[in-house]
């Protein structure tokens, strides 16, 4: 394929001060560095038990005490420690999940049923994920039906959709408790 | 048989911030030659379902279950090439902005052409015959010269009529018409909106129109769908929807319609904006921004209901039926509001059949 350089199109001129200067055809360092599959290259060389202590998660509230009834803000912070990407294998396209007392997006009964196929969550390096999210104080026990969060203590928990998330450190919890108006 | 039917259709976007239920639990019919309207705000789902008919969702979406009847065939079991044949042949879609969908490195023949050449099996003279035919009857002056000229020749309307002449180049039974005229100003709009529906009765050919505006719909439509959060809230007819509205979410979409001659300053809106689609609110999604909500609102999720007898509509059928609490007895207050009609022009059965008209007489009142 013709160049733009072949066509003579561009005026080139070494002396001249708005020009661009003369191409030496011998010098053919490339012009930028070359970009490398850098998550690809650092997924297939760093085993598992790397990959999974070089990211962090972190659930916090803002909080400890909350009334019955009024929203429960908190984030989840997912942070790669390392100076090179990481891409961690997920169980689906669910990347990340989050639950309130064990029960899975505060439901009783699974939400979403995403296609079987493995996918990944990728971090750049040295990358933070950050999530904020509500929880209402419901839990949904049907399709259709809700029921109000009783008085006490509860837990948010948010990890990486892998197995184990807890064992392979993943996984982090929030306690907060709910307390009468 | 109804000629699309469209059930339980459930749409999800699997991203990073989380599951964006985009359609959840879609179930509606169009009969033949009918023109069915989808109306809602921005991110109520109207595009995703319009999308997901074609087949066209692409990664991270998946449409998750439901089915897509057209002509006796359920689409989401057609393998591809199948789904290709239909695709711009039986099946065709105008896009919303109508620069972006053609290309501006081909001619406007060429990509009309292209339609009729992989769908029909005819010669070259007779495809570009058809060609300058169908840029004839969407109302571009002199076909044969326009055939070679590129999108950017033409203005917003005229790329607008184009993709019109593309989506009927092999007359199909169904155009689905995703905010044919958002991009186009109302004098273009009106004349886009004639041509859709003379070449729809010409044709036969069955619309399902989306917007955002229900004057447009009450233009054009017989029955509507509005969809809000990505479901259904209300289906009736058009009539219906606009003398007898049933749900508050409707209402507030048609108070907030501008009247001309309006003696009030300020224009009324619904108030707050469409709930994430990640994180949708417990029980009716539009409790939050609903005038009438009650406790029951934050903790059941009413199906689509017949307002008179409280029943739940079973299935894609046409009755009609509203998604709001009040129907199955379980509002203590009640819904407020009452719609009144001013007759102005002594005829209502008209009013319905002009935007205008339609939406300076209706007046809701909260």
């Amino acid at each position: 394929m013709r160049r733009i350089y072949e066509s003579d199109a561009l005026h080139r001129d070494t002396d001249a001060p708005f020009s661009p200067n003369e191409r030496d055809d011998d010098d053919v360092r490339p012009q930028a560095a070359r970009s490398i599959p850098s998550a690809a290259i650092t997924s297939a060389v760093l085993p598992g038990w790397v990959r999974h202590r070089s990211i962090s998660v972190d659930v916090s509230v803002p909080a400890t005490e909350f009334t019955a009834g009024s929203p429960v803000p908190f984030q989840v912070t997912m942070k790669n420690a390392m100076p090179f990407p990481v891409v961690i294998p997920t169980e689906s396209a669910i990347q990340w999940t989050w639950n309130v007392d064990g029960h899975r997006d505060a439901s009783h009964f699974p939400l979403h049923d995403p296609p079987a196929g493995d996918d990944a969550i990728t971090f750049d390096r040295g990358e933070r994920k950050r999530y904020r999210k509500r929880w209402d104080q419901m839990f949904r026990v049907s399709d259709d039906e809700w029921e109000q969060a009783t008085v006490g203590e509860h837990t948010i928990g948010a990890g990486l959709n892998v197995v184990d998330s807890p064992g392979k450190g993943l996984y982090d919890e929030a306690t907060f408790r709910v307390v009468p108006e | 048989m109804a000629l699309l039917e469209v059930n339980d259709l459930t749409v999800k976007f699997y991203t990073g911030e989380g599951v964006v239920t985009a359609v959840d639990g879609l179930d509606y019919r169009i009969e033949r030659g009918e023109k069915f309207g989808i109306v809602g705000e921005s991110g109520a789902g109207k595009s995703v379902t319009a999308l997901s008919l074609l087949r066209l969702i692409e990664n991270p979406g998946q449409i998750e279950r439901g089915e897509i009847i057209f002509k006796g065939q359920n689409l989401l079991e057609m393998t591809d090439e199948e789904v290709r044949r239909v695709r711009g042949n039986e099946m065709a879609m105008i896009f919303q902005d109508a620069q972006s969908a053609l290309n501006p490195v081909y001619t406007v023949g060429d990509q009309i052409a292209e339609a009729i050449r992989h769908h029909m099996d005819l010669p070259d003279s007779e495809v570009r015959e058809r060609t300058i035919q169908l840029l004839d009857s969407v109302g571009i002056p002199e076909p044969e010269t326009r055939y070679s000229d590129y999108p950017h020749q033409f203005s917003g309307g005229m790329q607008q009529r184009v993709i019109i002449a593309m989506a009927l180049s092999c007359d199909p039974d169904l155009i689905i018409a995703d905010e044919p005229t958002t991009a186009l100003d109302v004098t273009i709009e009106a004349k886009i909106l004639d041509l859709l529906e003379n070449l729809a009765e010409e044709f036969d050919t069955a619309i399902q129109l989306i917007t955002h505006d229900l004057g447009v719909i009450a233009e054009v439509c017989d029955r509507v769908m509005v969809m809000y959060a990505g479901k259904p809230v209300e289906k009736a007819t058009v009539e219906e929807l606009y003398y007898d509205p049933k749900h508050p979410y409707t209402v507030g979409l048609m108070s907030a319609i501008p009247r001309v001659g309006e003696r009030s300053h300020r224009l009324q809106t619904i108030p707050g904006t469409m709930p994430d689609l990640v994180e949708l609110p417990s029980g009716c999604s539009f409790h939050p921004r609903c005038p009438y909500a009650e406790e029951a609102c934050t903790r059941t999720q009413p199906p689509l209901l017949d307002p008179e007898t409280g029943e739940p509509l079973t299935g894609s059928g046409v009755e009609r039926g509203a998604a709001c609490l009040e129907y199955s007895g379980e509002l203590v207050r009640g819904l407020d509001f009452q719609v009144t009609v001013d007759d102005v022009l002594g005829d209502e059965a008209d009013a319905i059949g002009d935007v205008d008209v339609a939406t300076t007489e209706g007046e809701l009142d909260d």
